[in-house]
């Protein structure tokens, strides 16, 4: 029951720092229109009108966050808006570069357009983050308290399951990506959807009441195996199931990212949980072996990683049966390189040799217009995101909370580990999107909620203790919330 | 639980480890690594920034630019273009958009020799090009300046054509190649070659189109490809006399062109077989002793194929060696593709007679040819022949300059006395074998030179040769021309070394 003494009282601006928000967004959104004129000034045949409408539709939707978040959770933590503005901005600008090549006169490989980029695409990324915002808005005022969804363990459980699992029930007419073996989205009439970017978050809030409940039990009760002290084998089961789901992913969806996000997500969160570190290390050890067995096995995953350890072989390059296994990570690669420490500038590069540079390799297309220096700002963003939600679950004081900060953030840090050290061939390269940045509606608005919730996580945290109420005689009364 | 933080923090420091690694790898990437990707296989990027640059120009010793850039409207900005194609093509070879290192196979000539520089990416350009950036002025190669006189060249091409289009022996298109040498400096003033190729085919950027021409080129026998003028060799015919003659003379220096030797016909050969004289005929009077400057502008083969056995072949060889033939030094001359010229030195004394008058197994290109002219013409040194005079950067100061170079001194200056003089009798004598030329020297232009008509194995129609300069006594330039299957070498390859003589001799003013 909310406190009349605690509705009363404003929030605190010092503890809150919604302003230190206000103006690094402000400067998020100036970098962001600084990008946009760079852009317009690169390319040919610019109207500035339409990129004028751009940036203002921008910055109603992001300073729209900003009011929401002063409104419903007002001690947030002030950098996660800033840091979504800036990458979700700068994915606009480039969508907007990418979509100009091969039009007006602008150079492309081809001379066309790049194929899958519609003239549209630019505003389509602008209605989704607008979607994105608002799914934002409308959690921050709906969900008060993120302990209200620790109840629905297993309908979360489920239904990320089925979002998962659902392109590979689905015929590849509908669920499959042109040109690759992966099977990952919906598509329906033109319009696509990739329900496992929702059923990522789905799962992570399972995992954490899951673990709330089962996590002590798993830490405490283990048995001597050999010279390791492991968990009993009763209480293997459900690190088990999730390994097999993630390998049930690996094959039949030909989705190695995910499978290996998950597995991550799951394997970190069981850490966190038990503090044992023999579960992060027989979790990690079982993927490995899992994966090295569908390599083995598995053609579409062999291929990848082939690709990953011979990238330049020209066997690989130009396969015969017209695959190109490594092509687009190659070209992604000649990106990187072309762009060298500073960059081309935007507009300025080539980055339309590389095929679906909108979307999974848009981070060469950054570090070929923005150089090494761009990127690397780019992962510090990450970085600096990333840490901002673990120190929130560090802040925070229940279990269930901090898991599930905890569990996202690495989430997050993992995805975007998957596709950076995928395009630099750090490891295979496997098609995820990169945060904010990517072209797509599901992975934009996901990331958005992600947002939604570390706000809500940290606004609980930050929030200061209740004042005692001064009245004298009168009883107190004490928040709890 | 505040336990949770413990691992909490270790997830936070795992997750820094991730991004170290990541931040780590991109450097590598693209600070590291970018050059050699640059230079990988199927980087459309690298073909497209090369072509981003306006390259320089290539322009003769005259000033006529012989390869220039236009702008261009598709992925590249520039289009590089030929304005006398097929006339330079040996000297200026072609630019595709392939970078060098992707397509090796691919661009030749001083286009491929001097590419960094004329695509202003050469080490020596760094420093302006830095200037450029920070005074933010668009990058442009630097252009590169030929010793080659544009009329000359011209000349040299218009006749060779003229002489050779349409002939064909066997089916096959006859070839011919004529190189021009300033004898004092060895630039090389004209090297013209026939069949050629228009470069503006192959500067295309449709790829496809590229490529099919390229491969109908490379296919085409004999291909146009193949620079005449320096990779394709040919017998010397009785050019070699002159290398035979100045073994001889510089055995004993009592020698002289007025020595008189054995001059039987025919000579019969130690393995028993016969050696005649062109058409049997007599040499000299027929007394069976003949001076040597007269054998040697009748051009008699059995007077020298005798000195030749008397000489032996490694004395031939060591001669043929300084004169540039089996010198692989002479054959590394910047832009230019060159082929050895050869002389073996046997040890059957029969074929030693034929060696020393430029038959059996003794090729050489036409650019030897000139270099024998060259090195009478020098006083007995041989320079080593040059293509490129000088490189200038973008905003003129000079990046680079070629120093002219000594080769080596075949002969003294006394035996250089007395081929010139064989050499001029030759022309100028009645019965020199390229006498005909003789009513041209009417301005009193004296033209020093050997004819060669040499047997070729493959036809009936023997390769004409002919290697001269002019004046004789102030030589200015050296010219050596071969024509396969041409007939006499008075008669096909003498007047198109006349023509480039007369052409050139023109420009810098005396006739």
């Amino acid at each position: 029951m909310p406190s009349p003494a605690l509705g009363d009282q404003p929030p605190d601006e010092a503890a809150g720092r919604r302003s230190t928000e206000m103006w690094m967004m402000l400067f998020a959104c100036g970098i962001v229109a600084f990008a946009f004129a760079s852009t317009a000034a690169s390319l040919k045949d610019q109207r500035l009108s339409t990129i004028v409408e751009y940036m203002i539709a921008f910055l109603v939707i992001v300073f729209g966050a900003h009011l929401a978040v002063r409104r419903w959770a007002p001690y947030a933590d002030p950098l996660l808006l800033p840091i979504a503005t800036v990458l979700n901005g700068l994915g606009i600008v480039m969508i907007y570069r990418l979509n100009q090549a091969g039009r007006d006169g602008n150079a492309s490989a081809n001379g066309q357009p790049i194929s899958t980029l519609s003239h549209s695409a630019t505003t389509t990324q602008i209605i989704y983050s607008v979607i994105g915002v608002v799914v934002l808005v409308v959690f921050l005022a709906l969900i008060k308290d993120i302990k209200a969804l620790q109840p629905y363990t297993y309908i979360f459980g489920l239904a990320g399951l089925f979002l998962i699992a659902l392109p590979a029930l689905l015929p590849s007419s509908i669920s499959g990506v042109a040109g690759t073996g992966a099977k990952i989205q919906v598509s329906i009439g033109g319009f696509s959807v990739q329900p496992e970017e929702f059923g990522k978050l789905l799962l992570a809030a399972s995992f954490a009441s899951y673990l709330v409940v089962n996590g002590r039990k798993l830490s405490l009760l283990t048995e001597k195996w050999w010279i390791f002290s492991l968990p009993r084998r009763r209480d293997l089961g459900p690190i088990m199931v999730v390994w097999a789901l993630s390998m049930l992913l690996l094959i039949f969806e030909g989705d190695i990212g995910t499978s290996a996000v998950f597995m991550g997500l799951f394997v970190a969160m069981l850490y966190i949980s038990t503090g044992r570190r023999s579960w992060a290390i027989l979790g990690f050890l079982m993927f490995i072996a899992g994966a090295f067995v569908a390599a083995t096995f598995v053609s579409h995953v062999h291929q990848r990683f082939t690709a990953w350890l011979h990238p330049f072989s020209y066997a690989n390059l130009v396969d015969p049966h017209g695959t190109q296994p490594s092509y687009q990570l190659v070209q992604g690669m000649y990106g990187l390189g072309n762009g060298g420490l500073l960059g081309k500038g935007l507009g300025n590069g080539q980055p339309f040799w590389t095929p679906l540079v909108q979307s999974d390799l848009i981070f060469t297309a950054f570090g070929e217009e923005l150089g090494l220096t761009g990127v690397m700002a780019l992962l510090l963003l990450y970085g600096l995101f990333v840490q901002r939600g673990l120190r929130t679950a560090m802040l925070v004081k229940d279990d269930y909370s901090k898991l599930l900060a905890s569990g996202l953030s690495f989430m997050f840090a993992l995805q975007v580990f998957v596709i950076v050290g995928g395009v630099t061939d750090l490891i295979p390269l496997t098609g995820i999107t990169t945060p904010f940045l990517s072209q797509g509606g599901s992975s934009l608005i996901s990331s958005w909620l992600l947002v939604a919730v570390l706000a809500r996580l940290s606004d609980t945290a930050r929030r200061p203790a209740p004042k005692p109420i001064q009245d004298e005689g009168m009883t107190q009364v004490v928040s709890l919330r | 639980m505040t336990g949770m933080n413990r691992p909490i923090k270790r997830i936070a420091i795992a997750v820094l480890v991730m991004f170290v690694i990541l931040l780590v790898n991109v450097n590598y990437l693209q600070a590291v690594q970018a050059p050699s990707l640059a230079n990988r296989p199927l980087n459309d990027r690298s073909e497209t920034e090369q072509n981003q640059v306006q390259r320089g120009n290539i322009v003769t010793a005259d000033g006529v630019a012989v390869a220039t850039t236009k702008s261009s409207n598709d992925l590249f900005k520039y289009q590089r273009v030929y304005p006398d194609g097929p006339v330079y093509a040996p000297v200026t070879g072609y630019d595709t958009i392939f970078t060098q290192s992707q397509a090796p196979n691919y661009a030749t000539g001083v286009e491929k020799a001097e590419n960094s520089l004329l695509t202003g990416t050469g080490s020596q350009l760094a420093f302006r090009n830095f200037i450029d950036m920070i005074t933010n002025k668009p990058q442009k190669g630097a252009t590169v300046q030929l010793t080659v006189n544009s009329k000359a060249q011209q000349v040299a091409y218009q006749q060779l054509q003229a002489t050779l289009q349409g002939k064909t022996i066997n089916g096959k298109q006859q070839v011919g190649g004529v190189v021009a040498l300033n004898p004092s400096t060895g630039a090389i003033l004209a090297m013209a070659s026939y069949p050629s190729y228009d470069p503006n085919q192959l500067a295309v950027h449709d790829t496809t189109k590229l490529n099919s021409i390229d491969s109908k080129l490379t296919a085409e026998d004999p291909s146009p490809l193949l620079n005449n003028a320096s990779q394709t060799t040919l017998p010397p015919g009785s050019t070699f006399k002159i290398v035979t003659s100045s073994a001889w003379y510089n055995q004993d220096s009592t020698r002289n062109p007025n020595t008189v030797i054995d001059s039987p016909q025919p000579l019969q050969l130690p393995n028993g077989n016969l050696l005649n004289n062109d058409s049997n005929e007599q040499c000299g009077t027929g007394s069976g002793k003949t001076a040597v400057y007269y054998a040697f502008a009748q051009s008699c083969n059995t007077p020298f194929a005798k000195l030749g056995i008397q000489l032996g072949g490694s004395t031939i060889k060591s001669m043929a060696t300084q004169y540039g033939l089996n010198n692989p030094s002479a054959q590394d001359i910047t832009g230019v593709n060159v082929a050895p010229s050869n002389f073996t030195a046997e040890a059957d004394k029969s074929f030693t007679a034929f060696d020393a008058i430029g038959q059996h197994d003794t090729t050489v290109t036409p650019l030897q040819e000139a270099m024998f002219a060259a090195t009478v013409a020098n006083g007995g040194t041989l320079m080593k022949p040059y293509l490129v005079q000088q490189v200038t950067a973008s905003d003129l100061s000079v990046v680079e300059q070629t120093q002219a170079q000594q080769l080596g001194q075949p002969i003294s200056g006394t035996i250089a006395g007395y081929e010139k003089q064989m050499m001029t009798d030759v022309v100028q004598q009645q019965e020199g074998t390229a006498f005909a030329f003789n009513a041209n020297n009417e301005n009193g232009l004296v033209i020093a030179g050997k004819t060669g008509t040499a047997q070729n194995g493959a036809s009936t129609q023997p390769d004409a040769v002919f290697t001269a300069f002019a004046p004789a006594d102030n030589p200015k330039i050296a010219v050596g021309v071969m024509i396969e299957g041409g007939g006499y070498g008075a008669a096909a390859a003498a007047p198109i070394a006349v023509a480039v003589i007369k052409a050139y001799l023109a420009t810098v003013g005396n006739q």
